[in-house]
């Protein structure tokens, strides 16, 4: 088994019961119109980007179930018979997030979304580490918007209905520092995120973060 | 990118509204016979022309009935050292689509089988993959799925990889182009001065990549991703991403721009996407390659289409001969060698285009083995 080591040079994480709290999208996204069009994990994407303070370059970016506000829009626009909205439409892809945060970016690099169900973020990871090999620095994002009505009617597991994480990496020789883990504190966010969430959660200031992903 | 192998294209399958079989959909293709069709199924008010699938049988077990082909047609004698890639647009929303039409209510939903990892979820139920990873970057999906096989294989990382590019219709689709006003009651014409837009469509395509050549391989040679940091469902008019895509195709193959003899073309007959990729041909090609797209046979068939065009682009140098745009009356731009008839011609390597919702742009190249 071929394995590749990401040195994790800023991480960040973020959730909320229902929704993550203070994404200062007013401050980082100042044009109202564009804000306006942004869907949640759009703004998520943007928060934590500027969290990691990843600027441009090549993104992985992975949800387990996407646009899911989109989707049920959309959903019910047809189910009422309604016309759908255009801008529902071209939110709901799986790559909306950071396709907007490449337009405020600016950032004509490779953006791939992978959505792998409950392992998606490790996913994230293995794919990361396969890119890294070209010796850039990525961002590798992970975001979970599942606060949409009736959620309660499908869901019932998941404390966190927001939740994201963004390690910024590249690859390194080092030795590994973080052990992954699908540890039992994160139970109560999506499975999506847990090996994520745990990563940053280890992450220490001002130490060297490295992890080995085994492909 | 680094590059340790040569990777090549060992085997592959396919079922679209334009055939059944690789061999049916090469030979309407060449033909001009068209699987698209109009049709009032998803919406009372509108008729549509679309691509379905003529199958008798499940989406999902057509599906396992390709990756089957594809076993039984390689020299695999399982997929248990095999890196299952898929790409996907839509995933499981077909059927999310008809439980919540019939009982307006979430909980008889199974969110399992709603997201993209549904396919990979059935197949991994009947064949035992090494590991599986799922992409969804809306129509560049499983594109993007080849270019990242072509990577690990390069990479010297998996021992082989089946892609599968897999999207079926759904209401949300159908309706979601409807709203943009993108969609074509007739076959759509790419490249068109009239073009009205597109066809939306549903297939399964399957790939199998690996490093060692077999009799009738076709090389990948290289792969580009851009995205066009602009707008959500606009590419930038000039091309710019395409172009970026492109041009970076070329420099992990090693190519030059003229080395390249034939573009399929991403072609969807929109007046946006047609007028920013043929900017983006003239601007890196200025030799004029042959240009031409299939989508009028065989629609857009969203996360499918990579892998699908991916087929054809590798039976076009396979058997040496180029589609042409059967339903092109007027260019819309004179710049472009857009085929006005199948032409039989010597092939070395063929670019496929493939763009998307958010900018994405990934392009591929496939060659014949020297």
């Amino acid at each position: 088994m071929k394995s590749i080591r990401l040195e994790i040079i800023q991480s960040a994480y973020a959730f909320g019961q229902k929704e993550i709290e203070e994404l200062h999208t007013k401050t980082l996204v100042p044009k109202m119109m564009t804000r306006r069009r942004l869907t949640r994990a759009a703004k998520i994407a943007i928060y934590l980007s500027n969290e990691v303070s990843f600027t441009g370059g090549r993104i992985v970016y992975g949800s387990s179930f996407g646009e899911l506000e989109a989707t049920a829009n959309i959903l019910n626009s047809i189910t009422n018979k309604e016309a759908i909205s255009p801008t529902y439409f071209q939110n709901s892809v799986y790559n909306t997030a950071i396709s907007y945060l490449s337009i405020l970016q600016e950032n004509e690099e490779e953006l791939l979304t992978i959505s792998s169900g409950d392992k998606t973020s490790d996913n994230v990871l293995k794919v990361g580490a396969v890119k890294s090999l070209d010796g850039d620095t990525l961002l590798l994002l992970v975001t979970e918007t599942l606060n949409i009505e009736d959620i309660e009617k499908v869901n019932t597991c998941e404390v966190y209905l927001e939740c994201a994480v963004a390690l910024k990496v590249r690859q390194t020789d080092k030795e590994p520092t973080i052990q992954l883990s699908k540890s039992v504190g994160d139970s109560k966010v999506a499975p999506s995120m847990r090996t994520m969430l745990n990563i940053a959660k280890q992450c220490k200031v001002d130490k060297v973060n490295v992890i080995e992903i085994s492909l | 990118m680094q590059i340790k192998n040569r990777v090549y294209i060992t085997t592959s399958s396919s079922v679209s509204c334009a055939g059944k079989n690789n061999q049916i959909l090469f030979k309407n293709i060449l033909s001009g016979c068209t699987g698209i069709k109009q049709d009032k199924e998803y919406f009372l008010n509108a008729s549509p022309a679309l691509g379905k699938l003529d199958v008798e049988d499940t989406f999902f077990n057509v599906l396992l009935s390709e990756c089957q082909n594809i076993l039984d047609k390689s020299q695999l004698d399982n997929y248990e050292e095999t890196l299952l890639v898929i790409g996907s647009s839509v995933g499981g929303m077909q059927s999310t689509e008809d439980i919540y039409m019939q009982t307006r209510n979430y909980a008889d939903i199974d969110p399992n089988m709603h997201h993209i990892q549904v396919i990979s979820k059935y197949l991994n139920n009947t064949f035992k993959f090494y590991d599986d990873v799922s992409f969804s970057t809306a129509c560049t999906s499983s594109a993007n799925a080849i270019g990242y096989a072509y990577e690990v294989l390069s990479k010297g990382l998996y021992k082989n990889v089946l892609v599968v590019g897999a999207d079926s219709l759904s209401q949300t689709t159908v309706g979601g182009f409807l709203a943009l006003g993108v969609l074509s009651s007739a076959p759509c014409k790419p490249f068109d001065e009239n073009r009205d837009g597109m066809n939306v469509s549903e297939a399964i395509a399957c790939l199998l990549l690996e490093t060692e050549k077999k009799d009738g391989s076709i090389e990948v040679c290289g792969v580009g991703y851009s995205s066009d940091a602009y707008h959500m469902t606009h590419p930038k008019p000039k091309g710019e991403g395409a172009f970026l895509a492109m041009k970076k195709a070329l420099e992990v193959a090693k190519l030059k721009s003229n080395d390249i003899d034939y573009i399929n073309a991403h072609g969807t007959g929109t007046e946006a996407n047609d007028s920013a990729e043929a900017a983006a041909i003239v601007s890196l090609f200025p030799h004029k390659p042959f240009v031409s797209s299939t989508k009028s046979i065989t629609g857009h068939t969203l996360g499918a289409a990579g892998a699908l065009e991916a087929i054809i682009s590798s039976l076009v140098i396979e058997q040496q001969v180029l589609p042409s745009n059967p339903f092109l009356e007027n260019p819309s731009n004179p710049d472009i060698h857009l085929l006005d008839k199948v032409c039989k011609t010597e092939i070395q390597y063929v670019m496929s285009n493939s763009f998307a919702f958010g900018g994405n742009n990934c392009s591929l190249i496939f060659g014949r083995l020297t």
